[in-house]
């Protein structure tokens, strides 16, 4: 046994060493007829994106569904035409949501890509902010704290979650439900995106001279009655939840159960239309909405179309990841356009055709965007809403998109 | 793959035989070796880093299979070894003057040795406790050095910077010469070593190093103590074994590795991120998966451990990459086979094979095929 152990060994070493080592990678740049300059990710036929996606982890759904919108975009961008005469192909990787296979995977997806359209989940963002700027690939990460801004090869479509929770708090001022001086909960989950919105209830308090009871949770908290029932004897007017939909659904039911009721905030990630068929349905009403990006059946044309091209390509159960991973593709088509434009279709061109970008438009999916301020949110708009059972989608508008003046003077973390 | 070694118990009086058995052994090795050496002139960035975080495995699963296997001490706390000895890294290393974070701005390489140094402390802290407690109750009290971690993460934002951003570790550099893809352009036949290669090297050099010393206490005297320990403490306090300084040493020598795999593991990541909740880098499943490495390598065996690191870390990784080139496990949705679910249900299954079969886990698997080849009869079985 031993013996065919080291015959093995050895044989592995010799037929090793006879094969050819690994070719060194050669940059396949250089300019097409046109003058376009290329690089990797780009043929004479193709510009191929990247998509590092969770189909298979804990965000299965949304990934699907922003994966979907994606393709629509695709589908939809190659049929107007594609751009510099080339085709958009999608190129897509399955991390699980998991940093350490995202990290693994995407030396493999790198060199075929041009950028991404699609980067799931912090922690994936977070392993893999060096590469991004090692490689100056420019990507959108379907995360948006704006801590991510710090990296200029990052592109955050829609507004970022401080500004969400600012913008939310203006408007629960403007109807009334809160005043300069009054206490206000907020209940976080300790973590990129958790501590990114209280940032923005600190702001909007340190300009209102409101005081924050801040409570800090983890994201696998199912239970959130003790917390508000802190909050009740603290004497807070109302509760800000950057939480998960499931802990949104404790914190609101809790809130009507003891009797408390007073008005709830919730940014985009709090709310899933799930929550309407919950125990908790019957205490929503208290819930306001802030979000940049509109759910997947909202009442606006585009909305509507996607939709329908959504309904005649797939089968699986739509969410808001659908209209957002248009948008994102979107963004991207303004983008590539303008690289076109400047007959530069590498890393390079891509990265200098985002801070061109002042006012990329996604047919209100999103707010307009402007990407000329590197460390800057491209958009400070939201829409308010409140769930309601009977629309579609789950949500209904009640305030459309706006800025509260407020969110105009915050400094985000890295805004120069 | 990997050879495995004799039984560390006293041996039957040699016979010719053991020499040759002996040559062979250490020829097998020295291929292997060589084989590791020239694997980045053939394989991929990306095959390269799946390579790298099987070593990370490798290196915390040899130090656990010490305090477990050698020294019969249950620990649930490796997980937190790696956070420490990353956080210390990230700090030592880290450029002082940083008004969000703390740094110390020393060498890479000193850094990386400190980081050793403060998890060992750790663990000898840790000590008394771990000398009091046997079985199942020192793993639950273990297991509270995990949340202990996961607080400390969030709240000390100086030195981990946090879990909303976390902070970027200096890269590594030894003697002046960086592991990144700056400095001087190398080719070897042709190959442009770069960060993933000079990684790989890296790595290997440590884990060599890790395998090397483990081999050398377990053979040597102290291994002797800890395993006497491990059997009967009075029968070795009897012999003059001091039971609490075997229990302490063999706990600070785990933690030691699995300081040196946290820092290993930054590097990997070029980012040191505090979890969020008690499952990620630094949680109860790490400190699981490090649990089931050992336990399929065999516990108490040194190349057993690096066979479980293997199978545990290598799986996933090897399937992600094999399922976005062939479309392996590319289902999505829910009741999909991904590669992640396949390699969970490939090692529970080997867990409650080796549980139900081969005690010994691989290693004594591999003990006894290589000993039907060099003795007349098997060893008695203990």
């Amino acid at each position: 046994m031993k013996r065919t152990h080291l015959a093995a060994a050895l044989a592995a070493v010799l037929v090793l060493s006879a094969c050819s080592t690994k070719a060194g990678d050669s940059g396949s740049s250089g300019s097409d007829s046109s003058g376009v300059k290329t690089g990797k990710g780009v043929t004479a036929t193709e510009v191929t994106l990247g998509v590092m996606t969770d189909k298979s982890g804990v965000f299965k759904n949304l990934g699907l569904g922003v994966t979907q919108g994606n393709e629509l975009w695709a589908k939809d961008f190659n049929a107007a035409g594609g751009v510099c005469g080339r085709q958009v192909k999608l190129e897509e990787v399955d991390h699980g949501y998991k940093a350490d296979t995202a990290k693994t995977l995407y030396p493999q997806i790198e060199p075929k890509v041009l950028g991404f359209v699609q980067l799931l989940g912090s922690p994936v963002v977070a392993a893999l902010k060096q590469n991004l700027a090692t490689d100056k690939t420019v990507a959108a990460p379907a995360s948006w704290s704006s801590e991510l801004l710090d990296n200029p090869y990052v592109m955050i479509v829609g507004t970022t979650y401080d500004l969400e929770i600012i913008d939310g708090l203006s408007y629960l001022q403007e109807q009334g439900l809160i005043k300069d001086g009054d206490a206000i909960g907020h209940v976080y989950i300790d973590g990129e995106y958790g501590k990114n919105g209280l940032r923005g209830s600190q702001f909007y308090a340190k300009k209102h001279s409101l005081t924050v009871k801040e409570v800090k949770i983890t994201s696998t908290d199912s239970d959130l009655t003790n917390v508000v029932t802190g909050l009740k004897g603290a004497g807070v007017k109302a509760i800000v939840l950057t939480t998960t939909p499931a802990q949104t659904g404790s914190a609101v039911a809790t809130n009507k159960a003891l009797g408390l009721n007073v008005p709830v905030l919730g940014n985009n990630p709090t709310f899933d239309p799930a929550l309407l068929k919950s125990p908790a349905a019957g205490a929503l009403d208290k819930l306001t909405i802030v979000a940049s990006s509109v759910p997947f059946s909202a009442d606006l044309p585009k909305a509507k179309d996607v939709a329908a091209k959504f309904k005649a390509a797939y089968k699986e159960t739509p969410n808001g990841g659908v209209p957002y991973g248009y948008a994102v593709g979107e963004v991207w088509g303004a983008v590539l356009k303008k690289a076109c434009d400047n007959k530069d279709l590498t890393r390079d061109g891509i990265a200098a055709a985002l801070k061109q970008t002042t006012s990329a438009s996604t047919d209100n999916l999103v707010a307009a965007l402007d990407f000329s301020k590197p460390g800057t949110p491209a958009t400070r708009q939201v829409y308010a809403a409140t769930p309601d059972a009977s629309a579609e989608g789950g949500v209904k508008y009640v305030k459309p998109l706006f800025e509260a003046p407020e969110a105009k003077e915050y400094v985000a973390p890295h805004q120069k | 793959m990997s050879e495995v070694d004799a039984p560390p118990e006293p041996q039957a009086p040699p016979r010719p035989r053991r020499n040759l058995a002996k040559l062979v052994r250490t020829a097998a090795w020295l291929a292997l070796l060589v084989v590791l050496l020239a694997l980045p002139l053939y394989l991929d960035a990306a095959w390269l880093k799946a390579g790298q975080y099987m070593m990370i495995g490798g290196v915390g699963a040899i130090g656990l299979t010490l305090v477990v296997g050698q020294a019969g001490q249950l620990s649930l706390a490796h997980a937190f070894f790696l956070l420490a000895g990353g956080t210390a890294y990230t700090v030592l290393s880290g450029p002082a003057g940083d008004d969000r974070v703390i740094g110390f701005g020393l060498d890479p390489g000193l850094s990386l040795l400190g980081a050793v140094a403060v998890a060992a402390l750790l663990g000898l802290a840790f000590a008394p406790v771990a000398g009091r407690l046997r079985g199942i109750y020192l793993g639950v009290a273990s297991l509270a050095l995990v949340f202990l971690g996961l607080y400390f993460g969030q709240s000390a934002e100086e030195l981990t910077g946090g879990t909303s951003t976390g902070r970027t570790p200096a890269p590594f550099s030894l003697f002046g010469f960086p592991f990144t893809n700056d400095g001087p352009e190398i080719t070897l036949l042709g190959v442009p070593i770069r960060q993933a290669e000079r990684t790989w090297y890296l790595f290997l050099l440590l884990t060599v190093l890790a395998f090397v010393i483990a081999r050398g206490a377990v053979h040597g005297r102290v291994g002797r103590s800890w395993r006497a320990v491990r059997d009967n403490e009075a029968a070795a306090a009897v012999m003059g074994v001091s039971v609490m300084r075997a229990k302490a040493g063999a706990f600070a020598v785990s933690s030691a590795y699995g300081g040196l795999a946290g820092a290993m593991t930054v590097l990997w990541f070029d980012i040191l991120k505090p979890d969020e909740s008690e499952f990620g880098t630094y949680g109860i499943n790490v400190s699981i998966a490090f649990l089931a490495m050992v336990i399929i390598g065999g516990l108490g065996s040194v190349p057993g451990a690096l066979v479980g690191a293997l199978i545990v870390n290598g799986l996933p990784q090897v399937l992600a990459l094999y399922s976005a080139d062939l479309g392996w496990f590319s289902g999505t949705g829910d009741g999909a086979l991904t590669p992640v679910l396949v390699s969970s249900f490939v090692y529970g299954a080997a867990i409650v094979l080796v549980v139900l079969f081969e005690p010994g886990g691989l290693a004594a698997i591999g003990r006894r095929l290589t000993q039907r080849r060099f003795r007349r009869q098997p060893p008695e079985e203990k």
